[in-house]
């Protein structure tokens, strides 16, 4: 009853308001990769998380005055907007394969899954008691629930893209938390973590063409026999 | 001299009280069947169709009205009740809502949310009963296709409401919009873009649009409300149509005065400001149609068992909603 009071209190600033509503519209998003049914549709989903938290960081470059927060979101549009997607889409032309049956659960029970994942994640960092002077502690909540949800896409899609896709959208996930936790990290640290992600999609890239190649499909199904 | 000839130019032209309530029913049922042809014919053009006159509807149940009425065998009085009844209750939840006013009027209070939700679901239920009783195929198909898909909605309806009540610590719907109009802090707030984003995609499913039905067809695999009335005619048949309008045009006014865009309502009771805000509704809800219109002719019509998959985005943006509020910072 006590948390109810809590709960009706005055609305959060404008700026609070914005950016948590940006973080959520992120975790909504990795909702929808649960259920993307084409491949291109999973990569665009990813592309357009990336816009959202580059949004973001612009917001809160604006908004709290840390410059370095512009640079991050520049390179994070060349990189996660523009590069990621183009790599993706060029390793995987040549597959023809779609990933519409590929989910070890139906829709409706994969997000009612998400939805007690993403609770779970969002009463875990309540407790953490984390302020920042940048951004919202909501934040940090909606950003550990889009880590969970992205560990949930790993799992119960059984393609290789689809596994692809959610590992990187994990990292905006880490990113959103580093947005949160350190947002005045220098540049140089956060650059260099987005660079790490090239380095994933590249090596993903390559897994992910040498295994269509060798079993003919995206799908996991056929790792699970031992080759001698 | 001169003062007295002013008090005489400008009469305070002041509705009394009932009468503004009065209208709010008015206008829903006056201006229902056309915010219905207006969604048609952006549909048809968008579809590259001319399409039918805004005011057919309006022809239509005129038309309907001037037919007489049949009654399948072996149904009793519930059948012929039903129309009526169903229409009464449409008349009754203006009252209960923000149409015109952003001051509640007496009967406002009346009811909350769930309390206007009540109704609207015994009107769902008594046409439900009605088409049981004919025992067409049809009818009872679509009666009890409503019934099982209402109750997958409740839950996302339930939890928007916990979200209001959570925001305003009441969940009356003046309550809502006055909240939403207090501050711009409000609006970006994400735990109320979040429900109203639930509520659009049950209004967008409760008034037939997607996931699966073709609102105006008669393709059964598709149907689920126009099926219900199929052994309807005549007068009763044209109260059915005006009363499925009527309902759109409530869900409609709640979203939009309560949720998404609670301004250009009069805030007194003079003549002007009240007739202003009739147009402002018309307006706005004219233009969420045409919104809806766009969504209903760009997204593929999807088979019946995805109705869960559907709903279940809606539940889910219901249930983060709740999560932000009481996570805080929502």
């Amino acid at each position: 009853m006590a948390s109810l009071i809590v709960g009706v209190g005055p609305p959060p600033s404008s700026y609070a308001g914005l950016t948590t509503a940006l973080a959520v519209l992120m975790l909504v998003i990795e909702f929808g990769m649960l259920q993307a049914t084409l491949l291109r549709a999973q990569i665009r989903l990813y592309a357009a998380q990336s816009v959202v938290i580059s949004a973001l960081a612009i917001v809160v470059a604006f908004a709290r005055d840390v410059p370095e927060l512009y640079g991050l979101a520049a390179f994070s549009v060349l990189l996660k907007v523009v590069a990621v997607p183009l790599v993706m889409f060029r390793l995987l032309r040549r597959t023809n394969q779609e990933i519409a049956g590929s989910r070890a659960l139906g829709v409706a029970s994969m997000v009612l899954l998400a939805v007690v994942v993403a609770a779970f994640g969002f009463f875990a960092s309540a407790r953490f008691q984390l302020g920042s002077p940048v951004l919202p502690a909501a934040a940090l909540a909606v950003a550990v629930a889009i880590i969970l949800v992205s560990f949930v896409l790993m799992i119960v899609r059984r393609d290789v893209a689809s596994q692809a896709i959610g590992f990187f959208a994990l990292e905006n996930g880490v990113s959103l938390a580093s947005l949160v936790v350190a947002a005045r990290l220098p540049l140089i640290l956060e650059v260099a973590f987005l660079f790490d992600l090239l380095v994933a999609v590249v090596v993903f890239g390559v897994l992910i063409r040498v295994h269509h190649e060798q079993s003919e499909s995206l799908s996991t199904e056929a790792l699970t026999e031992l080759r001698g | 001299m001169l003062e007295l000839a002013c008090h005489a130019v400008v009469p305070a032209m002041t509705l009394d009280i009932p009468v503004v309530q009065a209208l709010q029913v008015l206008t829903v049922l006056v201006a229902a069947p056309g915010i219905n042809g207006v969604i048609a014919r952006v549909e048809t053009r968008l579809q590259g169709r001319r399409g039918s006159r805004v005011l057919q509807p309006y022809y239509d149940i005129a038309k309907l009205f001037g037919k007489e009425a049949l009654a399948p065998c072996g149904t009793g009085w519930v059948f012929l009740a039903a129309p009526l009844v169903a229409m009464t209750c449409y008349l009754t939840v203006p009252l209960l809502i923000p149409v015109l006013t952003t001051f509640p009027l007496p009967f406002g209070y009346m009811g909350d949310i769930l309390g206007g939700g009540f109704i609207l679901a015994l009107a769902s239920f008594v046409i439900a009963v009605a088409a049981a009783s004919t025992g067409s195929p049809y009818a009872q198909l679509g009666a009890s296709r409503a019934k099982t898909f209402g109750a997958i909605t409740e839950p996302v309806v339930l939890f928007v409401v916990f979200s209001v009540a959570l925001v305003t610590g009441t969940d009356l719907p003046y309550a809502l919009a006055k909240t939403v109009r207090a501050s711009a802090d409000q609006i970006v707030r994400p735990a109320h873009l979040l429900a109203a984003g639930a509520l659009f995609m049950v209004i967008l499913f409760e008034t037939g649009r997607i996931p699966v039905e073709t609102h105006t067809g008669t393709n059964e695999f598709g149907m689920i409300e126009e099926a219900r009335s199929f052994e309807h005619s005549g007068p009763y048949l044209a109260l059915l149509r005006w009363g499925s309008t009527m309902k759109q045009l409530i869900l409609f006014v709640i979203l939009i005065n309560v949720f998404i865009a609670p301004w250009g309502l009069a805030s007194d009771a003079s003549l002007l400001a009240v007739a202003l805000a009739i147009l402002a509704l018309v307006g706005k809800c004219a233009l969420l149609g045409v919104g809806i219109a766009v969504i209903d002719d760009s997204f593929a019509k999807l088979r019946l068992f995805k109705i869960t998959e559907f709903v279940s985005a809606a539940f889910m943006l219901a249930v983060l909603s709740v999560f932000t509020l009481y996570f805080g910072g929502g």
